[in-house]
C-alpha cells in the first residue's frame, strides 16, 4: 500500500488541482449546512467540517436520473438510450460511515445477476477520498454498532487522516493510487503507522452511542406483528427526511414524462415513508397507515437486508436522527425492539 | 414555565383519569438535547411526560386532525349504533388554536370532538439559528429556562436570550394565545411584537421583480421534495395531494426544476386565507428553505384585501367561502 504525507494547508490546493483535471464532488459550505456538490471554480472545497447534510449517494444513484428516450413517430416508437457516460471522477471527503455506504449499496445494485448500468457506471469511475473522523463529528453518531469504525477502510480507495499536523494519505486500492501523482513525494515517518492505529483507537472510544443493531434481527424474524409497531409511527409526518438524507436508503420508483410525441424514462428517489410507495392501481394499499411502513423501514435495514445480503443496511451516520423533524430516533426504536 | 408543565400534568392527568378524552397530544422530552416531539397520551400516569418549553416546535393540531380522521375512517364499517365517539385532548397555544379554528371552520371535525388545554406562548426555538449562533457546534446539552436557553457544546456552557433565537413567526406573532380554549393553564404571555409581523414581506416587495425571481428561484432549488412542509402543516389535510395524482398528472416528479416550483407554489395557493403562520414548514424543512416569507405575503395580502386573519376567531367567515359585492377585484386586473 502506498502512502504519503502532506502539510494539512495543501489539501485544499490538492482538491482544486484535482478539480482542475476532472470531475471533482467535495463538501461545500451553503449557508447553513455543508453539502457534496461537484466543485465548480470560484467553490471552495471544506476541509474540516463534521459531515455533510446531504449523503453522498446521489453521486452514484441521482435524485432523478434519465433512463432513455423515446419518440412516437410515423414508423413506430423510436427509443434512444441515455447517451452520456459517466466521466471520471473524484469523490473528496466522505466520511467513513458514507463511504461503507457505498460497499451496501453495491450489494443491490452491483450483483453477480443483476447490475445496475447507471450506478456501476458511475461508481465504477469515481475514487472515493474519505477523511477517517480523528474525533466522532456527532454525539449521534454510532457507525461501531454496525460493523463501522470511524477509521473504517471499507468502501474508500484513499483515505486522508489527520495526524495533527499533516495528513497521512493511504491508497488502498489501484483505483486510488491514479491521484498519487497529486499528493507529491513526502513519505510518512516510521511512527505514523503506530500513530494511525492509536487514532483509530482513541477515535472508537469517543463514540458514546451505541444501539444493540446486531442483537434485534432475531427479535424482528419471530415479531412481524407485535404491538410495538403501534408505538412509532403516530407523530411520524410521512414525510421523505430520514430515506432522502440516509447514505443506505437506495428504494426508486421509475416513470415517464411525456409531452405530445416525446417521452423521458426518469427514475427518481422515492420512499418508503410516502403512501403512494406500495398505491396499487386499484386503489388498496397494502401498507395502508405509517404504522406498516415504519415496520418496513425498521425491518428493511436490520433484517431484510440481513437476510438478502448478509449485512445491516444501515451506517450509523446519524443523520435520520438528527434531520427528522419530530425526532423520531431509530437508536431508541432499536434499543426498544432489543428489550422485546 | 415549570408551574404551567406542573399544571398541564395534572389537568391532562384528570382529563384522561374522568374519561373526558381518550387521548392527549402533547409534546414529551425528545432523545435529542434541547429537542422535544409531539406525544399521544392515554393513560392518566403517562401525564407527567408531558413538557412545554420553547423546544415545542410543530403546531399540533395537525396531529389532532390526524387522530380523528383516521379514527372516523375505522368507524365506517361499524354500524351506527355501535360507533364509537373519540375526543382528543390538545395542548393548545395561540396558532394551533387558530388551526383548530380553521378545522371547524371547514367542518373537519366537530367542537365536542376536542378539548383544548390552553397554553401561553413565548414562542419557540429556531434550530438553524440555534446553530448559527454556536457557531455549527453540536448541542451536547441544553435547558430553556424561561427568556433564556443553557446550552453545553464541545468548548463550554453559553447562556443564550430566547429572543436570539426565537422563530421568525414567534417574534412577531399576534396570537401567542390560545384564541379558544376549553381550559386555560398559566397566565396569558406578554405580546410579542406583531408591529412588525410584515417586515420580512416589505422587505421582498421592495425587491425588483428579478430580484424576487431569483430569491425564489434560490429557495426553490434547495427544495428536496421531501414534501415534510405539506406533512406538518395542518391545513394541508388533503386525502390525495395534487402531487401525488395521476390521472391526470399536474407535477412531474423528475428533475424539472419548474415542477419543484409548481408544488410549493400550488400548495402556498392553497394556503390563502388559511395559513396561520404558525412557521411549521419552515422549522421541519430539512433544507432551510425559507417558506414563511411566500406565506407570509398571502397572510398580507388576505389581510389587506379581506380584514381576515385566518383562524382568529370560530365567527368569522373564511374569507375564500365568503362573498359579498363589495370584495375587492382590482387585484384581477392590477396584480
Amino acid at each position: 500500500m502506498e502512502k504519503r504525507s502532506i502539510k494539512k494547508d495543501a489539501l485544499a490546493g490538492i482538491i482544486k488541482k484535482v478539480a482542475g483535471d476532472m470531475l471533482v464532488y467535495a463538501p461545500v459550505k451553503e449557508e447553513d449546512g455543508v453539502f457534496f456538490r461537484a466543485l465548480g471554480a470560484g467553490m471552495e472545497p471544506q476541509t474540516t467540517y463534521a459531515n455533510t447534510k446531504n449523503a453522498p449517494k446521489n453521486i452514484f444513484f441521482p435524485h432523478t436520473e434519465k433512463m432513455m428516450k423515446y419518440t412516437r413517430t410515423d414508423k413506430g416508437m423510436e427509443f434512444v438510450e441515455n447517451g452520456d457516460p459517466a466521466k471520471d471522477a473524484v469523490l473528496f471527503g466522505s466520511r467513513p460511515c458514507d463511504a461503507k455506504s457505498f460497499t451496501l449499496l453495491d450489494l443491490l445494485f452491483d450483483q453477480e445477476k443483476y447490475k445496475d448500468p447507471f450506478y456501476c457506471d458511475k461508481r465504477e469511475k469515481t475514487i472515493v477520498v474519505t477523511q477517517a473522523c480523528v474525533h466522532p463529528p456527532y454525539s449521534t453518531c454510532f457507525c461501531t454498532s454496525v460493523d463501522g469504525s470511524p477509521t473504517s477502510e471499507a468502501g474508500s480507495d484513499v483515505m486522508l487522516t489527520d495526524m495533527g499536523d499533516s495528513y497521512l494519505v493511504e491508497f488502498f486500492t489501484p483505483k486510488g493510487e491514479k491521484l498519487l501523482k497529486y499528493f507529491g513525494d513526502a513519505k510518512p515517518d516510521a511512527a505514523a503507522e503506530a500513530k494511525k492505529k492509536e487514532i483509530a483507537e482513541t477515535a472508537a472510544a469517543e463514540i458514546v452511542s451505541h444501539i444493540p443493531a446486531k442483537e434485534i434481527k432475531p427479535i424482528l424474524d419471530v415479531n412481524f406483528e407485535h404491538p410495538f409497531w403501534n408505538t412509532i409511527h403516530q407523530r411520524c409526518l410521512a414525510c421523505g427526511t430520514c430515506t432522502f438524507l440516509c447514505p443506505t436508503c437506495h428504494c426508486f420508483d421509475i416513470s415517464d414524462e411525456v409531452k405530445y410525441d416525446d417521452g423521458i424514462r426518469v427514475r427518481n428517489w422515492d420512499s418508503c415513508m410516502f403512501p403512494m410507495f406500495t398505491q396499487e392501481t386499484s386503489g388498496h394499499n397494502p401498507r395502508p397507515s405509517q404504522k406498516e411502513r415504519w415496520r418496513q423501514r425498521t425491518m428493511h435495514k436490520f433484517k431484510y437486508y440481513i437476510d438478502m445480503f448478509g449485512a445491516i443496511s444501515c451506517v450509523g451516520c446519524g443523520r435520520c436522527v438528527m434531520y427528522c423533524p419530530v425526532n423520531i430516533d431509530i437508536r431508541k426504536i432499536v434499543t426498544d425492539i432489543s428489550k422485546l | 414555565m415549570e408551574s404551567i408543565e406542573k399544571k398541564l400534568r395534572e389537568e391532562a392527568k384528570l382529563l384522561l383519569a374522568e374519561k373526558r378524552v381518550d387521548v392527549i397530544v402533547g409534546f414529551e422530552k425528545g432523545t435529542l438535547p434541547l429537542v422535544a416531539t409531539p406525544c399521544f397520551i392515554e393513560n392518566p400516569d403517562d401525564a407527567e411526560k408531558l413538557v412545554w418549553n420553547a423546544c415545542c416546535t410543530q403546531n399540533l393540531a395537525k396531529f389532532v386532525h390526524d387522530v380523528l380522521s383516521q379514527h372516523r375512517a375505522s368507524q365506517v364499517r361499524v354500524k351506527p349504533e355501535d360507533r364509537k365517539k373519540k375526543v382528543v385532548g390538545v395542548v393548545g397555544r395561540g396558532c394551533a388554536t387558530r388551526s383548530i379554528v380553521l378545522h371547524l371552520q371547514e367542518k373537519q371535525y366537530d367542537r365536542d370532538d376536542v378539548v383544548i388545554i390552553g397554553v401561553p406562548c413565548t414562542g419557540y426555538i429556531d434550530y438553524k439559528k440555534l446553530s448559527g449562533k454556536l457557531g455549527g457546534e453540536e448541542v451536547l446539552d441544553g435547558a430553556a429556562e424561561g427568556d433564556q436557553i443553557k446550552v453545553k457544546t464541545a468548548s463550554g456552557e453559553k447562556a443564550i436570550a430566547l429572543k436570539d433565537v426565537l422563530a421568525a413567526s414567534c417574534l412577531t406573532c399576534r396570537f401567542n394565545n390560545p384564541v379558544i380554549s376549553d381550559m386555560m393553564i398559566g397566565d396569558p404571555a406578554p405580546p410579542m411584537d406583531p408591529d412588525h409581523e410584515y417586515d420580512d414581506v416589505n422587505a421582498v416587495e421592495a425587491m425588483s421583480v428579478e430580484e424576487r425571481w431569483a430569491f425564489f428561484e434560490k429557495e426553490m432549488d434547495k427544495c428536496i421534495r421531501c414534501y415534510a412542509c405539506r406533512q406538518t402543516c395542518p391545513s394541508c389535510y388533503c386525502k390525495t395531494c395534487f402531487v401525488e395524482q395521476s390521472q391526470p398528472r399536474w407535477v412531474g416528479v423528475g428533475e424539472d426544476e419548474t415542477d419543484t416550483q409548481v408544488f410549493q407554489i400550488m400548495r402556498m395557493y392553497h394556503m390563502v386565507g388559511r395559513c396561520v403562520d404558525c412557521g411549521s414548514c419552515s422549522s421541519v424543512c430539512p433544507m432551510g428553505v425559507d417558506l414563511r416569507k411566500f406565506l407570509k405575503k398571502l397572510d398580507k395580502d388576505v389581510f389587506e384585501l379581506f380584514g381576515n386573519r385566518p383562524g382568529s376567531s370560530l365567527d368569522d367567515q373564511p374569507p375564500l367561502s365568503a362573498y359579498t359585492e363589495n370584495d375587492k377585484e382590482n387585484f384581477i386586473f392590477n396584480p
